[in-house]
């Protein structure tokens, strides 16, 4: 067995997002609060740990993004003269797309309300939060991923995190370092949507509500476009074109300062059909002419893709254990009607810290104690928020059309509508088979307004250590070769946003699945969507992923 | 105090690690009133011995022996374990370098004891010896100490201390003491081989005039071999793109483009490359570029000078048979 160093915390938190830095900051403000008032036990920021996996704190952050900024106020009340908040909302626009012509509302809905709201760099506001956090005394780890959890009582007592220097057979290089062994009296999981290590938990302890978590998968791009092409403070979300009636998702196009254009497209993962390319169906929306004509003579930026959890509160996994507590994207904390989290997800963040504090002061980290978090939850505005909500998502998982008569219902009754709580399925579930249908060709882009896969991964500034074991740990391979190219065509070549999986055609005549791993952008859409449930998204050695400067 | 510090050489020659682990043992020593002995160990290592001996410590004991010629770690323990033994010193140190790395830790277990390794610091505390070791890639470090019975077992890192502020005897010359071990073939169970240099890359595309370059299009390894020849018929160097150094067709050395070398030579030569962006990153800067792709639609036609809309099977033995004709006209 690897000899491990092994470090002593208070608190460990893994994953530095709007969550995770929240409960970090929070924490080491009620802490020198607490210290100041010479209270008893004495405690210190420095003994609070946060782990990330990406080269930089904020290099892993995709978002749209648009921020209501109520949490961030409570944590930061002078965040507006400190904070990176690019520019105000100051217009919001409903649009249906149909084949080249768009109808905008004339009254926007109030999902599609944005007023008071900041459009937002995630990638910078989350850099700006880790500078406060580290200011506070909080060790902040970066370029070291959680690799496993340390099970104890009937919960959790740190990480290992991952290996460094291994090579991609396994075997040790010369700059082997093994991960460290870090304990926590409470461990915080804020890895984001499907978190590797909340995935182990959740199965683990059985943590999952009445639904299981779903998801949708969001692309975006940012671009430079000629002056003039849209106002700062423009922000825009299309539902129609070219997304099929029976899916679920839409685009957005938002106004940022110095004409660079936030534009994307969300979609939910429980689509029928296994040869859908979401990368493809964002790229043919941006041929619109309402899209087009603002991209026009522009440049791509940057690109990135994440996935969302929007199973909404009926899929919030129970979020305490003992020694442990999940917050974020992780804990399903996302609004899936307005799209929104950031706000949530550093709310529950705050809510997490409050109650460390308390169970640290006691002495007492037991599940008991930590159950004070979903009820600080109770009477937060996160359950009001998400409690309107609860049957939304689940509302669409048989198309639009009746979707939209659910939410309807639900908008009149408060959320509850005609059935709920209302169920769902795991989003792989929906898979229909392909019945030999044959592979669609490609979409190849013309290379100015639209790219394939590769180009746009390019432009994620992805990097990964070459010589590594691969990260998306396939349990059988053969599946993949036979079983699932029959009945489903292999869609991980069509889910993946970044070019990772490819079907290649052998000389016998058979295929093979080679996995581009060095590709991966982190947005586990495969862990998720593959319909055999045998990826494993793993961490790689810290510091490798994509890059989302100014994203 | 007594301090013993383990030098290390090769073939006659020092590694340089060894002088600021001396002056690290110097600064200690100084502050705990220590005296520091220093071993040199291999063979023919006399005037090794002088040299250090002029520097600002009590003893050189020279461990030589036939079987210390080259290192192994079994040797080296076994010897070293008598080293202690005799010497009976408080602290062991050692520079951090991959040999230490290697048996250090062997010999201090074999003692029962711990070794903190890669030490970047020290200090003197309440007449206790803590060290400051790197933890998180230098993120944060961390103060360790020895709890238990001397001796104990330290490495400092390279460049933790600066050589040149070893000072020089201040009586002249420290006394070389040889020290004789008694070591047998049969305790060293490894049998070291000829010294290498390993090979830092055999080619250096950077550096190469005429690159022929194949990608995806080659469709087996086997067809490598074709390229090969269109190669060496034109006097340039094979390259890839990272699909076929990533199936292990040619090695990592030979991959052009983001995760692999950056050229520009005279002359580029693609063999059924698509041109993706990753590719095209790394060969856009060379003054000629060719194409030969079957797909009139593939990118590399954008950034090439001259492109072949064809089949590289056709066109690569042509090729070779018309660079031969050529150069034997």
């Amino acid at each position: 067995m690897t000899q491990r160093e092994q470090l002593d915390a208070d608190v460990l938190i893994v994953g530095a997002g709007p969550a995770g830095l929240s409960c970090a900051l929070h924490l080491a403000n009620l802490i020198k609060k607490h210290n100041d008032s010479a209270a008893k036990p004495e405690l210190s920021a420095e003994n609070i740990y946060v782990l990330e996996k990406g080269r930089e704190v904020g290099a892993h952050q995709l978002s749209g993004a648009i921020m209501n900024p109520k949490a961030l106020a409570e944590l930061v009340p002078d965040f507006e003269k400190t904070a990176p908040l690019d520019t105000r909302v100051t217009d919001s626009a409903a649009l249906l797309f149909t084949e080249g012509s768009s109808f905008r509302a004339p009254i926007t809905p109030p999902p599609f309300q944005n007023a008071g709201n900041y459009v937002v760099s995630l990638n910078k506001i989350v850099k700006w939060m880790g500078e406060r956090v580290e200011a506070a005394g909080v060790n902040l780890f970066k370029e070291f991923g959680g690799a496993s959890l340390i099970y104890e009582r009937d919960g959790i007592a740190g990480v290992i995190t991952e290996d460094k220097g291994v090579d991609k057979h396994g075997k040790p290089k010369a700059n082997f370092t093994p991960g460290y062994e870090l304990r926590a009296k409470v461990t915080v999981l804020a890895e984001g949507s499907r978190g590797s290590l909340t995935k182990q938990l959740v199965q683990r302890n059985k943590l999952d509500n009445i639904n299981p978590q779903s998801y949708g998968i969001g692309i975006k791009e940012l671009w430079e476009v000629q002056p003039g092409r849209i106002a700062p403070g423009f922000v825009a979300h299309t539902l129609g074109w070219p997304v099929p009636m029976d899916m679920y998702g839409g685009g957005w196009i938002y106004g940022l300062s110095n004409n660079r254009v936030s534009i994307g497209m969300v979609l939910a993962l429980d689509f029928a059909d296994p040869q859908f390319d979401p990368h493809a169906a964002f790229q043919i929306w941006k041929t619109h002419p309402y899209v087009k004509q603002i991209l026009d003579g522009g440049k791509l930026v940057r690109y990135g893709a994440k996935s969302l959890p929007y199973g909404g509160w009926y899929s919030m996994p129970r979020n305490y254990v003992d020694g442990g507590l999940i917050i974020g994207d992780s804990g399903s904390f996302l609004d899936s009607q307005r799209l929104k989290g950031i706000h949530l997800a550093m709310k529950s963040g705050m809510l997490a810290a409050e109650t460390i504090f308390e169970a640290l002061k006691a002495g007492d980290t037991s599940a008991k104690m930590l159950s004070a978090f979903p009820q600080k939850i109770d009477q937060s505005y996160i359950k009001k928020e998400l409690w309107q909500v609860r049957n939304f998502h689940q509302s669409f998982q048989h198309g639009m059309l009746r979707g939209f008569v659910h939410a309807g219902l639900q908008f009149v009754t408060g959320g509850r509508g005609l059935i709920d709580p209302m169920r769902s399925h795991a989003d792989f579930e929906a898979y229909k088979k392909i019945d030999g249908r044959p592979a669609p060709e490609r979409f190849k882009g013309d290379g100015k307004l639209t790219f394939d896969r590769l180009t746009d991964v390019y432009h994620s500034g992805t990097r990964h250590e070459e010589d590594q074991p691969c990260h998306l740990v396939v349990s059988d391979l053969n599946v993949c070769a036979t079983k699932c190219v029959e009945e489903y065509g292999n869609p991980c070549q069509y889910f993946c946003p970044a070019a990772v999986y490819e079907i290649v055609k052998e000389t016998n005549g058979g295929v093979r699945l080679k996995i581009n791993a060095a590709n991966c952008v982190h947005c586990k859409t495969c862990d998720i969507n593959d319909p055999y449930q045998i990826i494993n998204w793993v961490v790689p050695e810290g510091g490798g992923g994509p890059n989302y400067e100014g994203m | 105090m007594k301090i013993l510090v383990i030098t290390e050489q090769r073939q006659g020659k020092w590694n340089n690690a060894s002088f600021e682990t001396l002056a690290a043992a110097e600064k200690i020593a100084k502050e705990t009133g220590s005296a520091v002995t220093a071993v040199v160990i291999g063979k023919n290592i006399s005037n090794l011995a002088e040299e250090i001996a002029a520097k600002n410590l009590s003893e050189v004991l020279v461990v030589e022996h036939n079987l210390l010629e080259a290192y192994t770690p079994d040797g080296y323990c076994v010897a070293l374990k008598q080293v202690v033994a005799s010497a009976k010193p408080d602290l062991v140190l050692f520079p951090h370098t991959y040999q230490v790395r290697d048996f250090a830790p062997k010999l201090a277990a074999q003692l029962g004891k711990g070794t903190i390794g890669d030490c970047i610091d020290y200090r003197h505390e309440g007449g206790k010896l803590i060290f400051v070791r790197q933890m998180f890639q230098g993120k944060t470090v961390a103060d360790v100490t020895f709890s238990g019975e001397a001796p104990w077992f330290a490495s400092f890192q390279s460049g933790a201390f600066r050589a040149d502020l070893l000072t020089a005897n201040p009586s002249g010359k420290a006394s070389i003491k040889a020290f004789a071990v008694d070591l047998k073939a049969e305790q060293i169970r490894t049998k070291p081989l000829e010294l290498f240099k390993e090979a830092k890359s055999s080619v250096d595309l950077t550096q190469a005039p005429i690159i022929v370059s194949v990608g995806r299009g080659i469709k087996a390894p086997e067809n490598i071999a074709q390229a090969e020849a269109v190669a060496k018929a034109i006097g340039g160097e094979l390259a890839a793109s990272r699909p076929i150094c990533d199936e292990g067709w040619l090695p990592m050395e030979r991959q052009i483009g983001s995760s692999g070398q950056t050229v520009s030579p005279k002359l580029y030569l693609a063999l059924g490359i698509s041109g993706a962006i990753q590719h095209v990153v790394g060969m856009k800067g060379a003054r000629t570029i060719v194409a030969i792709n079957k797909d009139a639609n593939a990118p590399i036609f954008e950034i090439a000078d001259y492109g072949v809309v064809g089949d590289i099977f056709e066109i690569m033995p042509a090729l070779t048979a018309a660079l031969e004709k050529a150069k034997s006209a």
